[in-house]
């Protein structure tokens, strides 16, 4: 090394030096309210919760109080999750890719070459700290209600990661009303409370109820000590199965016997009038198994469209315990100092998760179903041991206008509405931002916002970098995307993968729903996802594949030797596009003959 | 458990399950058995799908000191009257203004022997053949709209409804002057009753609880003819009641209870006492398939140790058969 050598790498280290201190004040510089308090901190997650569900989103499903929150700060339009629910919360809360934080797949399909395998523990693994932790060592009270999802062992549980109190579900899902879960291996869903597994629920336990209850307790009991708070409501709505109060059952009683595709049709009428999507949005097309609402008889359309009333009634319900923290953080003065983030896990459930379960007559589940959730009349559907799910035409819907749905690298699996809005939101009131977000975007951000700081070591060990991007500079109005032309994100989930740069996408999924080839799609252009143009730019392709090769390298993503998606090709029927109005045949109405022109047959 | 499988929506059985939901709850509302001897059986009065047909055949056997082939049930101490009656009916539904518009229309036949006594003579007779015919017309007025398609028929629940029905028997009946005891009364009859279905709870076979009241008042014009005498009974009335509760999906069964008060009759002037009695009993009713349902009955008077008290009980056995066309179309063409 010569002299030059040397200068330059004396004024590398000083520019080093000088872009670390930089970052380190403004990470160590937290965002605070008039009075010095930093804010507190709410994120409200809905389980399934669709893109288009909300009416700030063009949802005909009536949320005030989510709108509410949407009028008050930001609505984001390309935000992403992941494609199902537990590698998004792992993401969510520990900012680093799911193929090193242990949520590589879902504990529930580990493939047989990823057991023991870094990265795919199937729970959040104890190399990544977690926001909450970070939070709590910053000097903010944590707490958590609801579905987590990441672990039941007692080092994996809430209390284990960081949450100061917690009123948990540590399932994927099982009944609102009760510990009632699924299969006859797991009859019983597991909760904790403040790092104790229970015994029984509360009395007169409803899932969104009770969790709203137990954070607003959470909140009463140590408002006083002056300490902000970071709030993680995770709801278990809407997912399914559908269960509901009696009193928000019938709240659109033949509202949505229309039919899917005219709801869609009014959702993007309707986003389009909000500036969700721009006009002229194509429509993703219908699944091509799912058929034309318009050819089915009443009964069937009223019978599906019944499944609706309830999801949207999930939906309502949600908003409504919503709207009680709301009015509770009103009553207590710390509405204004509280940032609220709301967005969904992943894309609106599409799959019948309970003919999964308990589809085959003669099996150990089908039994358990059998005795406990056979209530399948529809004028149960909603009470205990009732499971109701909408199924794809109406996971079409709440994914408007994005192709397919949970579990796929279509927009419709990845893609989710998401709203901010508190201190941090400097941007006119109601606006939409079109930047591309992410969800492990949000633990820098937050990380930023109470002055932590992300450690380079947890016992000793480093720590696997953060994937996401601060979002204080975009929330401020600095700039639109926290992500240059450069940046890339990029998604692997039951083999189907996904990456993303600027307005391109390449996209692979297994058959029916994929070609199990790249297909590559310009989002500027085609939010559906309806032209297929691998082929028109193969240095677009090549370009795109290899950043995913940087991906699978960089986070050892092990491609499953076992997915869900076997056989399910021959399961489903030929896949043909799908053209409104074709055949002619089945669409022909009765010709009417000129009145003038009618006779009587001749003798 | 939440994962992303995907077992998408199965088009071929979207209307099969439509299917046989409606053509359950048809087969549930409207075909109970039909009016039988003044005692309405429960779930009479839940309303199904306009156009819907019933077609009930009812067997009844009962024993008392009055014709109970006579809803005046004329007290006659010391008789004692056995009857074995069929009665076979057609019913229809159908809208009127939106609201539930049910027609019927029943005929009893059968055999009755006993004892009886008028004006101090005693007879041992016996008849048989058709009773008088009787038609029941009714409106609902408060609750459900009228049932116009399968989706209302899905949505039905009877909440709290309230009809008011209006019944005629046509003196046409087997009737000979010479006997006390006769199928036919050789006089009008009806009545003009409001039915009252409250549900209570959730509406899920297998779950379904209401309490159902009947109050009617019945009217009698003379029997002029009467063993030579003149009949005559005062307007009667009469509360029924029925708590009914589903056992399993297609089960269920009945607490049942009718009181009359008044109908004092009086031969030539001659007057017997107004009726003051209760009888309780109980119903289980069957669905056999989509279109067949079946119901076991047994009813007895209890406050009946004075001498002009009424005394009757009973076993009810019935049949009913409810078609539309929509669901017998939807039956042809399977699946």
């Amino acid at each position: 090394m010569n002299i030059t050598d040397k200068k330059h790498l004396l004024r590398a280290a000083w520019a080093g030096a000088l872009v670390a201190t930089i970052a380190a004040s403004q990470a160590a510089s937290p965002s605070t309210a008039a009075n010095g308090k930093r804010p507190n901190i709410v994120i409200i997650l809905g389980d399934d919760l669709g893109f288009s569900d909300l009416g700030s989103f063009g949802g005909e499903i009536n949320t005030p109080n989510l709108d509410s929150l949407a009028r008050a700060g930001v609505r984001c339009t390309q935000f992403y999750t992941h494609a199902s629910c537990s590698p998004t919360r792992s993401m969510l809360l520990s900012g680093v890719d799911t193929h090193r934080n242990g949520l590589g797949n879902m504990d529930e399909w580990t493939a047989p070459n990823q057991v023991n395998q870094p990265g795919y523990e199937g729970y959040l693994n104890d190399r990544v700290t977690t926001l909450p932790q970070l939070l709590k060592n910053a000097g903010y009270h944590t707490y958590m209600a609801g579905k987590w999802h990441m672990g039941k062992a007692p080092n994996q549980i809430p209390a284990a990661r960081g949450f100061e109190r917690d009123f948990a579900l540590l399932d994927g899902a099982g009944s609102y009303w009760d510990m009632l879960n699924f299969t006859a291996t797991t009859p019983v869903s597991t909760f904790t409370e403040d790092g104790r597994y229970l015994k029984k629920l509360p009395k007169n336990y409803y899932a969104t109820k009770t969790y709203t209850d137990k954070i607003i307790g959470y909140i009463e009991a140590n408002r006083g000590d002056g300490k902000p708070f970071f709030a993680y409501v995770s709801h278990q709505a809407p997912h399914d199965p559908y269960h509901l109060p009696r009193d928000w059952r019938n709240r659109h009683v033949g509202a949505y016997d229309k039919g899917w595709d005219a709801v869609r049709q009014e959702r993007l009428k309707r986003q389009v009038e909000l500036g969700i999507t721009p006009p002229g949005t194509e429509l993703a097309e219908r699944m091509w198994f799912v058929p034309d609402p318009n050819l089915l008889a009443p009964a069937p359309r009223a019978l599906l469209g019944k499944k609706m009333e309830l999801y949207a009634g999930m939906v309502e319900n949600m908003d409504f315990h919503v709207g009680r923290l709301l009015d509770y953080l009103k009553a207590i003065g710390e509405y204004e100092n509280t940032i609220f983030i709301v967005f969904g896990d992943n894309g609106a459930e599409g799959a019948d998760l309970f003919k999964m379960i308990a589809g085959t007559p003669g099996t150990r589940d089908f039994l358990f179903a059998a005795i406990q959730w056979s209530q399948t009349h529809p004028n149960a559907w909603g009470d205990p041991h009732s499971y109701v799910g909408y199924g794809p035409m109406w996971a079409q819907v709440s994914m408007t206008p994005f192709s397919q749905y949970k579990g796929n690298m279509a927009e419709g699996g990845i893609r989710n509405a998401l709203i901010v809005s508190g201190p941090i939101v400097k941007r006119p009131k109601g606006s939409i931002n079109r930047g591309v977000l992410h969800v492990a975007d949000i633990m820098p951000t937050l990380l930023e916002v109470a002055g932590a700081r992300y450690p380079e070591t947890l016992n000793g060990q480093e720590l696997p970098p953060l994937i996401g991007k601060s979002w204080v500079e975009v929330l401020a109005g600095e700039k639109e995307s926290p992500r240059s032309d450069q940046d890339y994100l990029a998604w692997e989930m039951f083999g189907n993968r996904a990456v993303r740069q600027g307005d391109w996408k390449l996209r692979w999924q297994y058959k029916p729903y994929g070609t199990e080839e790249w297909e590559l799609f310009n989002l500027a252009e085609d939010v559906a996802e309806r032209h297929e143009l691998a082929a028109a730019h193969p240095e677009k392709v090549k370009a795109l594949l290899t950043l995913w090769d940087d991906y699978v390298r960089a986070n050892n993503v092990i491609l499953p030797s076992r997915v869900l998606w076997e056989g399910m090709e021959k399961k489903l029927p030929d896949r043909y596009p799908v053209e409104a109005g074709f055949p002619p045949l089945i669409y022909k109405r009765q010709f009417i003959p000129p009145t003038n022109m009618l006779a009587e047959p001749k003798p | 458990m939440n994962d992303a499988t995907k077992r998408p929506g199965e088009r071929g059985n979207f209307a099969p399950r439509s299917r046989r939901l409606a053509a359950a709850t048809l087969a549930l509302t409207i075909f109970c058995p039909m009016l039988a001897l003044a005692q309405v059986p429960p779930r009479f009065y839940w309303k199904s799908l306009s156009g819907a047909n019933a077609v009930p055949v009812i067997y009844q056997s009962l024993s008392g000191n009055a014709n109970p082939v006579d809803p005046a049930h004329v007290v006659s101490p010391d008789s004692s009257v056995d009857a074995n009656v069929a009665i076979v009916g057609y019913a229809r539904m159908m809208p009127l203004f939106d609201r539930t518009l049910t027609l019927a229309v029943l005929q009893p036949m059968g055999r009755i022997s006993g004892e009886t006594s008028v004006a101090a003579l005693t007879y041992d007779q016996a008849a048989n053949g058709f009773g008088d015919p009787m038609i029941e017309a009714g409106i609902n007025l408060i609750g459900p709209k009228a049932i116009r398609n399968i989706p209302d028929l899905l949505r039905y629940e009877p909440k709290l409804s309230l009809d008011v029905i209006v019944d005629l028997a046509f003196p046409i009946g087997e009737y000979d002057s010479d006997q006390a005891l006769n199928l036919g009364q050789n006089r009008w009859y009806g009545r003009l009753g409001t039915p009252v279905v409250w549900q209570i709870g959730s509406w899920v076979p297998g779950r379904r609880t209401t309490l159902e009241a009947l109050p009617s008042v019945w009217f009698f014009t003379d029997n002029d003819d009467y063993v030579g005498q003149t009949l005559s009974t005062d307007p009667m009335f009469q509360l029924e009641a029925h708590l009914t509760r589903d056992f399993t999906e297609h089960f269920w069964g009945s607490l049942d209870s009718t009181y009359v008060a008044g109908g004092k009759s009086t031969v030539n002037g001659v007057g017997g006492d107004a009726l003051n009695n209760l009888g309780v009993g109980l119903t289980l009713g069957y669905q056999i398939n989509d279109n067949l349902s079946f119901t076991a009955g047994y009813m007895a008077t209890v406050n009946d140790s004075d001498p002009g008290d009424l005394q009757m009980d009973g076993f009810r056995l019935s049949l009913t058969y409810g078609w539309h066309k929509i669901v017998e179309g939807q039956k042809r063409l399977k699946e």
